[in-house]
């Protein structure tokens, strides 16, 4: 019986430009983890090969420092990494994995596929056929030449691969790498670890997408995953094992506020989060001053506990009532303005939203103080 | 409010007590003369409410030289239905109470609440100044300041605007301007006056164009790697193909097959090149034999012109004999004719030269002559001259001796008569015998004697007579005449003169002699005018040629017997016959030349000819010439045969092209080289941009820029927010501004009902307009061409204070409506105006009376009589 990791897409490099600097550093840094993590998962597995998909790098020039630090992370397992080069990180002329050589940076146990060829693995008696991105820009099924490709017999033979399974996946994946959906079968693979896809996928029985083992977007495609596979014997049917790798949990929520028990489920939520979530919450609705302080404050503890919150409020209006604007004291034109902007329509009603905001702000800072006149 | 009672004491010119009680309401005029204390009352008032009774600064209120006073004042009045009193004393004693129906107010306390009530604060350090006297300030008018109305309004604005505020309510904003402040102050924050970006919007602006700056270069370098790479593809490819199939090699064989081509057409054209070779050797053989033949006919021809030529040789001589003869004969007549003439010419040029010489021999001659003598009397006369000379030299006497001999004779004349004045004169007359010596000397007969020295006179028979002139200077006299004698004598005989009177006939002879000898030098010079010397050698030049001539002659043959032939003829003949002579040599030389060479060529024809007939018969030429002409048919044959051979050559190279085939070799092997060369060449690119490439790939710019993304993302919703901020206080202010200047509107509107509804007793017609602080601005009245404005400050100085008084009035009518206490004090107001002014001001003054105490202060109580109340006078009090 074989065991194999198959992971992919690990996007080294990548920036998280929509987070906060801080947010963005621990977002960053989380990826190498994942790393590490699937070394760790890898030994403590006892597997005999790790097969990672492509996109290794999330770009060419990223710099030697990172380089350095991802190759690290593969310590804690000395057995054999099989890579390819994906999209992002195509084997070019000049690449991060030509950069990666100069700087001495690979380790002796990973075998980098750098033009299609067949990696042997003699003791594991694995025979891996690579169809690595050697272009910036592929259209041609690089897996082709799988078909007729000669393997040691006895031995199993397992394609790796990174681009998009035509007609079965939607068309906004990343490469225009087409791979054919039957290929796995063709080739006369016992399985097919695919890339370029960050959620984890099946495709057939054979040919499976990992997913990137930490998620990097919000999109729920059930990613932050690597995949277990055995395989008891060459042609035998394979059995694939989601295993999670995620330290964060991506959650992308709209939540709309329009009677008062909404904002209670809201808030409910807010309170549940956790260390590692990464939030990203949009609130629409209408809200009066009362339920506003309310919720500002449930969002300030919740910032406080999660990896990241992202909090977009520019859909909810904020709607001061007549018991909010008298109890501002917000007599005479003062309480005529509020109700001005309240009322605000159309393109003025953002400006109006925001000025409201900040005049309420005022006056009940005002009566905190205990000034009056 | 209403004052009831004043009291002062020990304030100013009141040193003693001094009390107006039982004020009136509404209109009361208080009269007094100046220093009556008018003035001082209203100060009193003022100082009771707007001075701290603890101030340091009422030394004025002091009466004057009291150092001790404690000026005190005090007031009741009513106010919102309470009585109050008021007491305060300053300086000495320092005391404030106030007294509030039954509650009592002391000290700080007390002025605090009436601050409060009034509407005006109190200064903190210092005397109280104008800002401070809010609405009392406007309502309680000094002396002199009824024209002054912005600026006090102005202080009192906040306690206006509170006390109109409040009255009415809903619509005013509690702490609304404190919240528009805040608003702006917040909005002044992020944009600068004029609505531009400032401080942190500004920075944020600044910090997200760098940003984004940084992160086009950052993208623009690694589009440049993405395509350096990308080239590097390319190159990498090419280079693998050409390695794989090396053009070069193919080129290269192609090249070898077009030059062993060429190889042989090159062996052809060496066959080629021998083939000619030959047949030029036999061409050339051919043509010297052909050419032998032919000079073999040639030379059989010649021999037969030399025949012709011997026969013309001949006659040419003959012709040249016949030709030489007669000029020879010709010549040799010449040349005697020529002797002779020439003999002819030297006898005649002998005679000539011969009567040439005679001619000559006889003007030297002749010359000679005339020479001598003119030299003999010209040496003769010089002679002379120096003979005459040197004897009127030896006659010359020196003009110094002159002189002197003048000199002496005329002395000694002198001594001579004074001698014989003082002389003795003795004149005797002798007797025949009587014979007498004087001094020895025998003299007789009859004479005269002149005694100068004492003489001895020795008559015979009877003896000596001594006389001894007389007198003393007689000797003296005589001495000196002798001494003189001497010296003239001396003198006489060193120029050899006998006397005196030779003197002037040895000058004249001198003269005589000089003239003469000058007479003669003259002679000489006509004589002889360039010198004796020339004439000598003239004489001898002459001579000389007579010698020459003389010899001439001498050598001369002996004359001949017939006579010669003139001398120019016998030239001319001579001359003649010498052309002649010569043209018939010259003649004679052609013709002996020509000769010479007519029998040179006709010796050389022959010869020629000879030869040439000796050689042609010899018969080993005949039978050479035979052999000759087999060769030459052998040697055209074979010519024809070499070059057929020679044309299948030709055309085996021209198929061969030849020309064409070099080109290939070239343009082979230049694309060899060419492709050769690119593949080094690309080499040597690849090599560079790797070493490039790897350069900017330890950059990690990729990483970078996703950085830098990041923190450009992150400083535009910092921007946005900061954007979102600004807009959102701008339009908060907009909308806070709008509605409190609307609030503003509102309260001055019924301030402008008030107005003009003063103003309307003064210009029917006319209006005041209320500014936004609630101050007067233009007054508009009716003019000639329809409504006229006026600003406050055009108007004249009277009209001003009644627009003071007018709009102080309107104040006070509008606090009266807002509930708030109105005192209003005039001191001395409205003296500026003229009367029918003054009169319509009462009015206004009588019609505000009716709502609020007005206390008039006067000093002309004759102007407010008609008010309907009584003027009440106040006393001198000093």
């Amino acid at each position: 019986m074989t065991k194999i990791l198959h992971t992919a897409d690990w996007q080294i490099g990548r920036s998280y430009g929509s987070f906060d600097p801080d947010d963005a550093v621990a977002l960053a840094e989380a990826r190498f983890a994942a790393v590490e993590r699937l070394a760790t998962l890898a030994t403590g597995e006892g597997v005999d090969a790790v097969v990672v998909a492509g996109d290794v790098f999330d770009a060419q020039t990223v710099s030697a420092r990172s380089i350095r630090r991802l190759f690290n992370a593969l310590q804690s397992y000395t057995g054999p990494w099989v890579m390819i080069s994906g999209n992002h990180d195509a084997a070019l002329a000049e690449s991060v994995w030509s950069h990666a050589a100069r700087l001495g940076a690979l380790p002796a146990n990973v075998h980098l596929a750098l033009a299609p060829k067949v990696i042997e693995l003699p003791e594991q008696r694995i025979a891996l056929l690579c169809a690595p991105l050697t272009q910036r820009h592929t259209y041609g099924d690089l897996t082709e030449w799988f078909d007729s490709a000669e393997t040691p017999i006895g031995w199993l033979r397992v394609g790796i691969a990174h681009g998009a399974v035509q007609g079965l996946l939607p068309e906004d994946i990343d490469s225009a790498n087409p791979i054919a959906p039957d290929r796995a079968q063709r080739a006369r693979l016992d399985y097919l670890a695919l890339g370029d896809w960050h959620g984890t996928k099946r495709i057939d029985d054979r040919t499976w997408y990992s997913g990137t083992p930490e998620p990097d977007r919000f999109r729920s495609n059930d990613s932050g995953n690597a995949l277990l596979v055995q395989i008891d014997q060459p042609g035998g049917t394979p059995t694939a094992r989601p295993m999670r790798t995620a330290l964060h949990r991506w959650q992308q929520l709209t939540h709309g506020i329009d009677v008062a028990s909404d904002l209670d489920a809201l808030l409910d939520l807010l309170s549940k989060v956790e260390a590692n979530d990464v939030l990203d919450l949009t609130v629409t609705g209408q809200i009066d001053l009362v339920d506003n302080a309310r919720l500002e404050a449930a969002l300030g503890v919740a910032e406080g506990r999660v990896r990241c919150l992202r909090i977009d409020l520019s859909a909810l209006q904020l709607a001061p009532t007549a018991a909010d604007i008298a109890s501002l004291h917000a007599d005479g034109y003062l309480g005529e303005v509020i109700t001005e902007l309240r009322d605000a329509r159309d393109q003025d009603a953002r400006r109006a939203q925001d000025a409201l905001a900040i005049l309420t702000g005022m006056l009940s800072e005002r009566n905190a103080r205990g000034t009056t006149t | 409010m209403r004052l009831h009672r004043i009291r002062v004491a020990e304030l100013r010119q009141f040193r003693d007590p001094f009390e107006l009680s039982d004020i009136e309401a509404g209109l009361s005029i208080f009269s007094g003369a100046n220093e009556a204390g008018k003035s001082t009352l209203v100060r009193a008032i003022r100082a009771a409410f707007f001075e701290r009774h603890r101030s340091t600064s009422v030394e004025d209120l002091r009466p004057y030289g009291n150092s001790a006073a404690s000026p005190l004042v005090e007031l009741d009045f009513e106010l919102a239905g309470e009585t109050y009193r008021l007491t305060k004393s300053f300086l000495q004693k320092k005391r404030c109470e106030l007294i509030v129906g039954t509650r009592r107010l002391e000290g700080i306390e007390a002025e605090d609440c009436m601050a409060e009530l009034l509407g005006f604060q109190f200064a903190l350090k210092g005397a109280s100044r104008a800002e401070h006297w809010g609405i009392p300030g406007l309502l309680w008018i000094e002396q002199g300041a009824a024209h002054v109305v912005h600026d006090v309004v102005k202080h009192a604005a906040d306690h206006l605007r509170r006390a109109l505020d409040e009255s009415l309510g809903e619509v005013a904003a509690s702490g609304g301007d404190e919240v528009v402040m805040q608003v702006r102050s917040l909005r002044e924050e992020l944009l600068t006056g004029t609505g531009k970006p400032r401080a942190a919007y500004l920075k944020a602006i600044e910090v997200a164009s760098t940003l984004e700056q940084k992160v086009a270069t950052l993208q623009q370098s690694v589009a440049s790697y993405r395509s350096q790479v990308d080239t590097l593809e390319t190159l990498r490819e090419a280079h693998a193909v050409d390695d794989k199939e090396q053009p070069w090699v193919a080129l290269r064989a192609r090249q070898e097959d077009a030059r062993q081509a060429l190889k042989a057409v090159a062996a052809l054209t060496s066959d080629r090149d021998r083939e000619r070779e030959k047949l030029r050797q036999v061409a050339g053989l051919r043509e010297l034999l052909a050419q032998r033949l032919s000079t073999h006919e040639e030379q059989q021809q010649s021999l037969a012109l030399r025949e012709a030529a011997l026969i013309e040789a001949n006659s040419a001589h003959e012709r040249a004999i016949s030709a030489e003869r007669p000029l020879g004969l010709n010549s040799s007549d010449a040349t005697e004719r020529l002797r002779v003439a020439r003999a002819t010419l030297a006898l005649a040029r002998q005679e000539h030269s011969r009567a040439t010489s005679i001619q000559q021999l006889g003007d030297a001659e002749s010359r000679v002559t005339e020479l001598t003598s003119l030299l003999q009397r010209a040496v003769s006369e010089s002679e002379r001259g120096m003979a005459l000379k040197r004897e009127a030299a030896q006659l010359r006497v020196e003009p110094a001796d002159l002189e002197a001999l003048r000199q002496q004779s005329g002395r000694l004349n002198e001594l001579r008569i004074r001698q014989s004045t003082v002389a003795t004169r003795l004149s005797f007359d002798l007797l025949p015998d009587a014979p007498v010596d004087f001094d020895g000397v025998r003299v007789d007969g009859q004479g005269e004697r002149l005694l100068i020295t004492p003489t001895t006179l020795s008559i015979h028979g009877v003896g000596q007579l001594h006389i001894a002139p007389g007198g003393s200077d007689l000797d003296e006299l005589a001495q000196e005449h002798a001494e003189l004698q001497d010296q003239h004598t001396a003198l006489l005989q060193r120029l050899g003169l006998a006397a005196m009177d030779d003197v002037a006939a040895r000058a004249l002879a001198h003269a005589r002699g000089l003239a003469e000898a000058s007479a003669a030098e003259k002679a000489v010079k006509v004589l002889a005018p360039k010198g004796l010397d020339v004439l000598r050698s003239e004489l001898d030049g002459a001579q000389a040629r007579q010698a020459d001539a003389t010899a001439a002659l001498a050598q001369l043959p002996a004359p001949p017997t017939e006579s010669a032939l003139p001398f120019s003829d016998a030239e001319r003949t001579h001359d003649n016959c010498r052309v002649a002579a010569e043209a018939a040599s010259v003649e004679l030389q052609a013709a002996q030349s020509a000769l010479a060479t007519a029998t040179s060529q006709r010796d050389a024809a022959r010869q020629e000819h000879d030869a040439l007939k000796a050689s042609l018969g010899d018969p080993r030429l005949q039978a050479e010439l035979a052999a000759k002409r087999l060769e030459l048919i052998e040697a055209v044959n074979r010519e024809a045969a070499i070059k057929s051979t020679l044309a299948d050559i030709e055309a085996g190279i021209n198929k061969a092209r030849p020309d064409i085939l070099e080109q290939d070799v070239e343009r082979l092997k230049r694309s060899a080289d060419a492709a050769e060369r690119d593949q080094h060449a690309r080499d040597r690119q690849i090599a560079q941009l790797e070493a490039a490439l790897v350069a900017v790939g330890a950059q990690g710019l990729e990483e970078e820029l996703a950085q830098r993304q990041s923190e450009v993302a992150q400083a535009q919703r910092r921007l946005a927010e900061l954007r979102r901020r600004t807009e959102a206080l701008d339009f908060l202010l907009q909308k806070l501004e709008l509605r409190r200047q609307a609030l503003t509107r509102r309260l001055q509107a019924p301030l402008q009902k008030h107005l003009d509804r003063y103003l309307q007793l003064l210009f029917p017609s006319g209006s005041l307009q209320v500014e936004e602080d609630l101050v007067p601005g233009a007054l508009t009245r009716p003019g000639l061409r329809g409504p006229e404005a006026s600003g406050f400050d055009t108007l004249s100085f009277g009209a001003r204070e009644q627009m003071g008084v007018i709009s102080r009035l309107a104040y006070a009518d509008l606090l009266k409506e807002a509930g708030r206490p109105t005192l209003i004090i005039l001191d001395d107001v409205l003296v500026y105006s003229d009367p029918s002014r003054l009169s319509q001001m009462k009015r206004v003054l009588f019609d505000a009376a009716q709502r609020h105490q007005v206390l008039l202060f006067t000093c002309h109580p004759e102007s407010w009589r008609d008010m309907g109340v009584p003027l009440r006078a106040l006393q001198s009090v000093c």
